[in-house]
């Protein structure tokens, strides 16, 4: 697979809230490699987006990074993010509405964008801007519409082109479509595949939907509480899990062929633990049904760098 | 003879401009058709979903159904009555309004910040006049908790002490609490995350089964409603294309636009590696 684009290496997040300080990312090391789609799922307050917000920099107090560290083609990039935002790095946000301009044409944000990052005279940044249009799927002749003239769908295709405009090397797309209807959700996500095998631009697809993952990534890493629960191929974590989290959460998700009527959908037990509530060792283990005593104790490492159970140490037995 | 009968129900919004602006602009009224000729049947005791994308209807006929907006045209009958008939006496209406109940998309927005669950829970039991007894209310507040699986302590807090899932079982506890018939689920879980999502329709189920409750669920999610639908309605631009039984439809879909949904729903079957 080659060298990653990127690395976290043990990437650690606490929040301060008054007195009280949470972790919220906790020891979380992952990587992406050059061409691929990395899904990164979990449920609400499992620190994705966080993770994500770490990555380009845009992490603010309360939040702070307490230890650990991100690098960028080998090159550790944790004091000049700034001037990686946007041209090495660039992100796809959920709200395609919130991330455009209301009061600019949608070609002068592009060329604004291309000419922050790029070197390169106006009428030239005008052509590849309208270039970078037509790659998306949008007629170049609505080059000086305004946003709200545009659809949902769209308008998510401008914020695309926006995050390609200065060729970055990794894109953050922080649940691109989960403002949009199915059928443009297909659309918008065989197009980020496409345009980023064509560059090989890596992907970094934040997103609660597992249908999505199956559909796009090429590897998934679980999160839970913060944690990584589970990193593999796409194909094997929704087919044969091994964290009993990714095992309930591939069950719990309802399935078009599958399902019945009479059957009732498989439900994990619980909630997600509050931040000032997460248990002592395994995260999971009040929700997990093989939980032994073990992991009442000791936090699991990410055993064969897969799964971070106690169950697949061997020792405790097999699952 | 069904629970719920929908027959060629229309309805339009006038969007146009002010009159004012008319006359000046010489701009003629607009109109738009929201839903367009939809007729079906809801069995007692069973689901019937509405399946179909941003715009396409679902929520007009939630809302025609539920008796908040008038048909244009064509009438829906619930047990028999139709909130549009004006004979209808205000016992009945009351009843009717007693017998249909919603649960709504984001349980965020439909809970009163400012009330505590107790309270939301015992407003329809007084409004309709179930119990007088204010001893008598606070029990079924406690067993309306425990049907959906809280504790009678959480009668005491207030939303925002609660997560989306368990806002979501306090929404449906207000839907039961009157005792309803037909409940219309309008996206109920859209909002929330899949191990919740899990945990709120297998409560739907239960309750059906319970209290034998016919459902009118709307969703934009196929793999949802093809787990609890037993009929499902195809909308597009608020006309009904494709309207049969949730194994034919999963299975043989005839109109383009189902297959088109069907194609488009995210999917978990994957094509293993080479």
């Amino acid at each position: 697979m080659g060298t990653p684009v990127l690395e976290v290496n043990r990437l650690t997040v606490h929040l301060k809230k008054r007195k009280n300080i949470f972790k919220v990312i906790d020891d979380l090391s992952f990587e992406v490699y050059p061409g691929e789609i990395l899904g990164l799922v979990g449920e609400s307050g499992a620190g994705k987006s966080i993770t994500g917000s770490a990555i380009i920099g845009l992490i603010e107090p309360p939040l702070f990074i307490s230890s650990g560290e991100i690098s960028l083609h080998s090159k550790i990039i944790d004091h000049h993010t700034q001037k990686l935002r946007g041209t090495e790095i660039s992100m796809v946000f959920q709200d395609p509405l919130m991330s455009l301009n209301p009061l600019r044409r949608v070609g002068d944000q592009l060329v604004e964008t291309i000419m922050t990052h790029i070197k390169m005279s106006k009428s030239d940044a005008i052509e590849r801007a309208k270039q970078l249009l037509a790659e998306v799927g949008i007629d170049p002749a609505r080059f000086n519409a305004y946003p709200h003239t545009f659809s949902g769908g769209m308008r998510q295709r401008v914020v695309i082109a926006l995050a390609l405009a200065p060729e970055p090397s990794l894109i953050i797309a922080d649940e691109p479509t989960t403002a949009l209807d199915v059928s443009v959700q297909a659309q918008i996500l065989r197009l980020l595949k496409t345009l980023c095998s064509q560059r090989g631009t890596a992907i970094i697809l934040i997103t609660h939907d597992m249908g999505v993952i199956a559909q796009t990534a090429d590897r998934v890493a679980v999160l839970y509480a913060g944690r990584l629960a589970e990193v593999g191929r796409t194909y094997k974590i929704l087919h044969a899990p091994k964290h009993p989290y990714t095992k309930g959460l591939v069950a719990a998700t309802p399935k078009i062929d599958a399902s019945s009527v009479a059957q009732k959908l498989y439900q994990i037990p619980g909630s997600i633990p509050s931040l000032d509530q997460i248990p002592t060792g395994c995260a999971f283990h009040p929700r997990c049904a093989q939980a032994v005593a073990k992991c009442q104790q000791a936090r699991p490492p990410l055993l064969s760098g897969e799964a971070a159970c106690w169950l697949l140490d061997g020792n405790e037995g097999a699952i | 003879m069904s629970y719920v009968n929908a027959h060629q129900i229309t309805r339009h919004f006038d969007i146009s401009d002010p009159w004012i602006v008319r006359k000046i602009m010489g701009r003629e009224k607009n109109v738009l058709t929201a839903v367009k000729a939809v007729s079906f049947a809801i069995p007692k005791g069973q689901t019937y979903a509405l399946v179909g994308e941003s715009g396409s209807g679902k929520s007009t006929i939630a809302q025609m159904v539920a008796g908040l907006l008038r048909p244009s045209s064509g009438t829906i009958t619930i047990n028999g009555h139709d909130f549009c008939d004006p004979h209808l006496s205000v016992q009945d209406r009351l009843a009717m309004r007693r017998w249909v109940q919603m649960v709504f998309q984001s349980p965020y927005a439909s809970l009163n910040p400012r009330w505590k669950i107790r309270d939301i829970l015992r407003e329809p039991v007084v409004a309709f006049g179930l119990l007088e007894d204010r001893s008598a209310q606070d029990k079924r507040v406690v067993e309306l908790l425990e049907q959906v699986g809280l504790s009678p302590k959480d009668g005491e807090k207030y939303p925002h002490e609660f997560s989306g899932g368990q806002r979501q079982r306090i929404s449906i506890a207000r839907a039961i609490a009157s005792q309803p018939e037909l409940i219309i689920c309008d996206e109920p879980t859209s909002a929330l995350d899949v191990s919740v999502q899990a945990q709120v329709l297998n409560l739907l189920k239960d309750l059906q089964r319970q209290f034998s409750l016919t459902y009118l669920f709307i969703s934009h999610d196929l793999a949802v409603i093809s787990t609890m639908a037993n009929r499902i309605g195809v909308l597009q631009a608020g006309e009904l294309v494709e309207e049969a039984d949730a194994s034919v439809l999963f299975t043989s879909p005839q109109h383009e636009y189902t297959k088109l949904l069907l194609d488009a729903a995210p999917n978990m079957k994957m094509e293993a590696p080479s």
